[in-house]
């Protein structure tokens, strides 16, 4: 019900940072308390398993304090099945990644300001307004809940304590003693009312409902509801119903209510695909074995392609596996080349294109995320500055992951390359990136991938992500006129890296039928061998002609090689 | 425990820890011909009688202490801060002008080292209590938080005056005063709520400003002094990101006019003459008399991006008539910077009407991201131009405005860490002649600008509090139609 890597994405939302000034920023906004906690715990969502355990654990948290809650009136274990109704309802609610978990952390605070004020046996009135007000700045607005639930307990004739919650003794009874009550919900509404008065929060929607833990402004899917009402449904109806057999029909009623839970995930998961999730954990984690097979799910989608492609070149297995899957044309390496819109994998695709100031484009307009930085972001927009030598710019990133400690590692080992020149330039990746920003100088993003790259590969033709993004990108253009000029520019001169086997590929057949092209200078196998085509490729070339003829069944075997591609695959 | 036991417990300990405060002068220090490694660089600056103590950092290692005027102050944590009543003492000994002398001591192996002695001039000209700014992400095209918020310059207090959280996380600029007047205030508000408000002595509205006769709706604000009108420029503007430029992004308009607007009738009107076919107008000033309109203008280049490089502004001027709203019927070029290679922008008019400061730069018209801008004043009695030596710095300047008693300046500068843009202020006097700036202070100035991941935009002096409250100004921009602007 819950996706545990969609509870993962989380953890890119935010930057809990250990810092005076951070953690006092967020206990002064309503419900900061309730967020601080939220975010100190989505820290550890990394690991997408401790994240569905963590949320289990939250859920289950609630759980129980319903029931202990309402077990005054019901002393038995048999009110638990019922007491988890509304953890199951909350936990489905957050499938949907714009309810923050601050929803489920300013619940848990309620409940323990129930269980405080439960135990309360004098002034309960004061005590009730006093709890609404600290729970309404600490807890947000489910501090209405608080305020409903008590209001509702004190017209509950069931518990003893119920008997001395107005404001004078020996009253107990009447019912405008019961109306002073009353004053726990006003208590609530002249607090949203102070806060919506105050600018503290955007609407009235925020200052009541759980608007305030959605997204800025977007608007709140009813299914978030079926919690919030739910649980002081719960709380208070479960205390007021009487006989000793809920144990079954709460039981059932618990295993009923997983069937609408499960179609609010599915709902949810329309609209917040599970398998984006997946790609976008393994992206920011940089797991790129974890990447490939996450993608072997749906290949032939474009957007998962460019996942699976990126993958595939930072494990610099591009050329070599790019015709292992079913790939749909160039769109597969990057499908949005001027799109700067949020978007983490677009940053490491530009990335692994060498197009490093593309990358920086992209990662800072993602850096800031939901509930503050995208951590994946803040790493490359330092490691983009460490490249450009903006040290001072690299030293606030950097300063700004130490105060996480997730990435506090990753920061001190960049933290030696601050003023460091020779370090930065002898690192692998920061290397490669500074020699690439040497390039011939032009706008980002904003032509198209191959004019983009040709500066970079003559500023830096060793970059060899670079290189095999471009003679993908043409290869999969079936450009084979590009692909030609493009190895006698970079596959040409002793060093160059061996030519990978799909281009050999399409350089023996544009050698064969180059004879019969109009408007193409032929060219012979001579021109092949010299240019790194193995006579191996060649042997097989002769073999898929002969499969050509003899039909679709013995294709079969050449379905990974570029023959195939080029001549059965529309694009 | 009685209460008078407890009150004289609070007080020893209060006195105790007064005294164990306070350190003495290093005695047989060493003294080294070299300046002191402190941030920000407060030495020899002047700044106003009224302004929030300059708290400092020594940058060096060890233990630090620091001689200002006849007080000791140890370093905290390599922070120099300057008690609120005893910062307040040493600015009251200099009424008529002066200087605090400071000296900072640092230990290294064992033995004191003072570095050269330096001053801190103080002008007898107040500043305006508050300067206003907005706190973005710099540049580049998305943020989730910015705001435009408003500062006490004789404390640290800092409050919001507009936070996008409020508003649908739109964009959030061009705030804009007329002489640093907090009752006039325009902004805009962009995408999702947005629109254009004024505030206006209490009244607050809100204004949709696109036209059918003009490009875009209404961007850079400049107000008249009488209150009653405010120019804006119209701009169609766009944005790219350069490869390994230094200047990281190119602003550009593929077009823009210039266009006024009369607060009372919510009409704009124009001059065939600011509003050409064949040029881009941009970055309107009205002078301090309020009978001329200052503008930047280039002759209109394209396509853009691929010609961004070839537009270059020069400023002019056109008479204006604030009795019925009409223009002259010539231009009067006031600065032909193209004819000298370069492009200006940013025209801010002293209020005693002698003095134009503007940002001079290679070319078109966003300077913020130009490395090469700098601050230039024209002395508009003989319309001599020079750039602001000692003001300057290898970075960007841009941005600024001018106190309402033209004493101070307020701009924007890159020179610290070359992309979080952070408030200098400068001070002018009768005859021009300008000191050192200094930065914006803070309690812990070190800390507090490196953590700080948003940049200072437009900061502008204001003479009061904006108190127009937040709610009204949300309410005003999620909840009201807003009033369409006709063409007059």
């Amino acid at each position: 019900m819950v996706n545990r890597f969609a509870l993962a994405y989380r953890e890119q939302q935010q930057l809990f940072l250990f810092d005076k000034t951070y953690i006092w920023g967020t206990l002064l906004k309503v419900g900061g308390l309730a967020t601080l906690l939220a975010r100190f715990i989505v820290q550890f969502f990394w690991n997408p398993t401790v994240a569905l355990i963590l949320t289990l654990v939250l859920l289950a948290l609630s759980a129980f304090m319903t029931w202990v809650y309402v077990r005054d009136s019901r002393k038995d274990w048999k009110t638990i099945p019922v007491c988890l109704i509304p953890s199951v309802f909350i936990g489905a609610s957050l499938s949907d990644n714009c309810l923050h978990l601050e929803y489920l952390t300013a619940i848990l605070l309620v409940q323990a300001g129930l269980l405080i004020f439960k135990n309360i046996k004098t002034r309960k009135v004061m005590w009730g307004m006093a709890l609404t007000i600290i729970l309404y700045f600490t807890a947000g607005s489910a501090a209405t809940i608080f305020a409903v639930c008590a209001f509702l307990r004190s017209l509950s004739p069931l518990s003893p304590s119920s008997r001395s919650l107005s404001l004078s003794k020996g009253s107990n009874g009447r019912w405008f003693d019961k109306l002073t009550n009353l004053a726990i919900p006003a208590a609530a509404a002249i607090c949203g009312a102070a806060a919506y008065f105050a600018a503290l929060v955007p609407t009235w929607a925020a200052a009541f409902t759980p608007a305030l833990y959605y997204d800025l402004d977007a608007s709140l899917p009813w299914m978030h509801w079926i919690g919030w009402i739910c649980l002081p449904l719960f709380l208070s109806l479960f205390r007021l119903a009487k006989g000793r057999h809920l144990f079954l029909p709460g039981l059932t009623l618990a295993a009923l209510s997983v069937i609408p839970a499960e179609k609010i995930s599915k709902k949810i998961e329309e609209t917040q695909p599970s398998l984006a999730y997946v790609l976008e954990h393994y992206t920011n984690n940089e797991d790129w074995d974890g990447l490939v097979k996450a993608c072997e799910e749906a290949p032939w989608l474009p957007r998962v392609a460019n996942y699976l492609n990126m993958a595939l070149a930072w494990k610099g297995e591009l050329s070599d596996r790019l015709l292992s899957y079913d790939q749909g044309g160039p769109d597969g390496l990057v499908m949005t080349i001027k799109d700067r819109a949020v978007d983490v994998a677009q940053a490491h695709i530009m990335l692994a294109m060498g197009n490093v100031a593309a990358a920086q484009d992209v990662a800072f307009n993602t850096l800031s995320s939901l509930n503050g930085y995208c951590p994946a972001m803040v790493k490359i927009n330092a490691q983009v500055e460490l490249m450009r030598g903006c040290y001072d710019v690299a030293d606030k990133y950097i300063s700004l992951l130490e105060k996480a400690p997730h990435y506090r590692g990753w920061a001190r080992e960049h933290r030696r390359f601050l003023h460091d020149d020779a370090a930065v330039e002898a690192d692998p990746l920061l290397g490669n990136g500074r020699r690439n920003l040497s390039a011939k100088d032009a706008f980002v993003m904003y032509t198209n991938p191959m004019s983009e790259l040709f500066p970079i590969l003559d500023a830096n033709p060793k970059d060899g992500r670079a290189l095999e993004y471009g003679l993908c990108y043409l290869l999969l253009s079936k450009d084979l006129n590009s692909v030609k000029h493009f190895i006698t520019d970079y596959y040409s001169s002793p060093d160059s890296p061996e030519l990978p086997r799909i281009a050999q590929e399409a350089m023996v057949f544009y050698s064969e039928y180059s004879r019969n092209m109009e408007g193409v200078e032929p060219f012979g196998l001579d021109w092949c061998y010299e240019h790194g085509v193995m006579p191996e490729t060649v042997r097989r070339f002769e073999e898929y002609q002969k499969a050509a003829v003899a039909g679709p069944v013995a294709l079969g075997r050449f379905k990974g090689t570029y023959w195939y591609y080029l001549v059965h695959k529309e694009i | 425990m009685g209460m008078k036991r407890i009150i004289g417990i609070f007080i020893l300990s209060a006195v105790l820890a007064t005294v164990l405060s306070c350190s003495s002068r290093p005695e047989g220090a060493a003294a080294l011909d070299e300046e002191a490694p402190v941030f920000p660089d407060y030495k020899e600056v002047t700044v106003p009688a009224n302004i929030a103590p300059l708290n400092f950092s020594f940058l060096g290692e060890g233990k630090a202490v620091l001689l200002a005027g006849d007080k000791v102050i140890k370093s905290r944590r390599g922070v120099f801060k300057f008690s609120r009543r005893g910062w307040k003492k040493m600015l009251s000994a200099c009424p008529d002008g002066g200087s605090i002398s400071l000296t900072v001591f640092a230990e290294k192996d064992g033995k004191w080292l003072s570095y050269r002695p330096f001053n801190i001039h103080v002008s007898p000209d107040r500043i305006d209590p508050w300067i206003s700014y907005r706190l973005i992400p710099p540049g580049y095209q998305g943020w989730q938080e910015m705001g435009i918020y408003q500062r006490d310059l004789e404390t640290y207090s800092e409050k919001a005056i507009m936070t996008n959280d409020l508003t649908g996380g739109n964009c959030l600029n061009c705030h804009t005063y007329r002489n640093g007047d907090p009752s006039k205030m325009v902004f805009h508000a962009r995408s999702s709520f947005g629109g254009t408000v004024v505030v206006n002595e209490g009244e607050v509205e809100k204004l949709n400003t696109k036209t059918d006769s003009t490009i875009s709706a209404l961007v850079y604000p400049y107000w008249h002094p009488s209150g009653e009108y405010v120019a804006f420029s119209v701009n169609k503007t766009l944005q790219a990101f350069y490869n390994h430029d230094p200047n990281r992004i190119e602003v550009y308009d593929e077009a823009s006019d210039v266009v006024v607007y009369d607060v009372r009738t919510h009409e704009i009107t124009w001059s065939p003459l600011t509003k050409a076919e064949d040029r881009f107008e941009t970055f309107p000033t009205f002078s301090p008399d309020g009978k001329w309109l200052y503008f930047c203008s280039a002759e209109a280049v394209g396509p853009m991006p691929d010609k961004h490089r070839e537009a270059r502004y020069g400023l002019y001027r056109i008479a204006f008539n604030p009795d019925d709203c009409s223009f002259g019927d010539s231009l009067e070029c006031v600065y032909d910077a193209p004819a000298e290679g370069f492009s200006v922008s940013f025209p801010r008019i002293s209020p005693d009407g002698r003095f134009l400061c503007l940002t001079r730069h290679g070319f078109g018209n966003f300077s913020i991201w130009h490395k090469d801008a700098d601050l230039w004043m024209i002395d508009l009695a003989d319309g001599s131009i020079k750039p602001m030596t000692g003001v300057n710095s290898d970075d960007v300047e841009s941005f600024h405005t001018w106190s309402s008693d033209g004493k101070w300046l307020v701009f924007s500068s890159r020179r610290d860490d070359s992309l979080y843009t952070k408030p200098y202020f400068v001070h002018i006097d009768e005859n021009g002649a300008w000191a050192k700036p200094f930065l914006l202070p803070q309690k812990n100035p070190v800390a507090y600008y490196k953590d700080l991941m948003k940049s200072y935009n437009l900061p502008a002096f204001t003479t009061g509090k904006v108190s127009v409250g937040e709610r009204k100004l949300t309410d005003i921009l999620r909840k009201s139609p807003g009033t369409d602007v006709k063409v007059k």
